[in-house]
């Protein structure tokens, strides 16, 4: 009893956090998303307006195709990430000379804030002073113009992310690899089991929680991207490159339409949750007896 | 002698005492394992779906969203009850 009473003193601090930082705002949000309310408009009280934000998301044009274009940002990322990521780690796992400069290098990505990010590309894809337009135009004959071309600005947008993510990917999949024990490896060896089938039956059952959290973190990281993309494309051009974050952000921020922005972030939070959901019903869930 | 053959169980009997208690996992219709508050959620992710597909689809076909709403209610009791 007194182990249970010590248990909830400590996790208090964080509640108590969690609760004004992440629940009053969600509560709030959700309120809002009931609303009209434009704060700098001649009439700036919130009205009232049942589920009629959510009855205008469903039929929105620019909302349901910037949910679909987010899908094919997310799909692509997460998955090269994801692949990626495991080669690296298992290269990582392997001596080889300069590993330890190599790591850090492939590190360096992770501490730089999504903003700098987005700059630093935007410089390099800039067509008359960028370094791969230039190369690629010298090298393979191929001009590169993200800001006319809406397939080289999501690729552009998708490369980015990549190469931002990748070593967070590497990095909870080294310390997965690390933790596995040796003896399931040298059965499956002595059994006669090849490389493909150590991977499919031993390896990756035996880092599937790994995988799951990593793909939990990248998914809702990815879901919500914004200022890296608005940096670098402006959502544009057209709408090639307007995820979902950027749709909010342009909804909320120029249109000052806080009640419909809401709305629009509701939904989206609906679908991260119900997505990282089903991954984790398909692969960590435990499966119920029927006999 | 015969207290140090007991002193290992009457240990068991303490430590078994102080094992935290899970939250009571169900074996219903449901391919998982659930809790009432997996069942709860469960529902709710329906009870949004649902009447988004309505508000797409058969609200401007006439059909009003409290159908949909009494629809996903029923569905809710039956999910938390048997799921």
């Amino acid at each position: 009893m007194q182990s249970k009473r010590l248990g909830w003193i400590l996790l208090a601090p964080t509640l108590v956090i969690l609760f004004f930082f992440g629940v009053l705002p969600f509560i709030y949000v959700v309120y809002v998303s009931f609303h009209q309310w434009n704060p700098f408009a001649v009439n700036p009280e919130m009205v009232f307006n049942g589920a009629d934000n959510f009855r205008q998301i469903v039929f929105d044009p620019a909302f349901l195709n910037s949910i679909g274009v987010t899908v094919m940002f997310v799909f692509f990322a997460v998955l090269s990430e994801l692949i990626l990521g495991y080669v690296l780690a298992q290269a990582f796992m392997r001596d080889f000379p300069g590993k330890a400069i190599f790591r850090t290098i492939h590190t360096l990505p992770l501490i730089m804030a999504p903003i700098i990010v987005g700059s630093v590309w935007k410089l390099m894809t800039t067509p008359s002073i960028g370094i791969i337009p230039k190369f690629l135009d010298e090298w393979f004959g191929i001009t590169m113009n993200i800001g006319t071309s809406a397939p080289a600005a999501f690729a552009t947008v998708v490369i980015m992310d990549i190469w931002h993510w990748t070593p967070l990917v590497t990095l909870t999949l080294i310390a997965a690899l690390v933790s596995l024990p040796p003896d399931p490896f040298e059965q499956a060896q002595i059994d006669g089991a090849n490389k493909r089938q150590i991977f499919w039956h031993i390896t990756l059952p035996m880092i599937a929680p790994a995988v799951v959290a990593t793909v939990f973190i990248r998914l809702m990281d990815a879901l919500r991207t914004v200022d890296e993309v608005w940096m670098l494309t402006g959502g544009g051009p057209g709408s090639a490159t307007r995820f979902v974050g950027v749709h909010i952000f342009k909804e909320v921020f120029p249109k000052t339409n806080y009640g419909y922005g809401s709305t629009i972030s509701v939904i989206v939070l609906y679908l991260t949750i119900v997505v990282c959901w089903l991954l984790y019903v398909t692969m960590l869930a435990p499966r119920s007896k029927k006999d | 002698m015969s207290d140090q053959h007991h002193a290992p169980l009457a240990t068991a009997h303490h430590e078994e005492e102080r094992t935290p208690t899970t939250p009571e996992r169900k074996v219903g219709f449901l391919p998982i394992e659930t809790n009432w508050f997996d069942r709860l959620f469960i529902s709710v992710v329906i009870w949004i779906a649902l009447s988004l597909f309505w508000f797409r689809f058969l609200e401007p076909a006439g059909l009003s969203i409290w159908i949909a709403n009494a629809i996903a209610l029923v569905v809710a009791f039956i999910i938390i009850r048997k799921g």
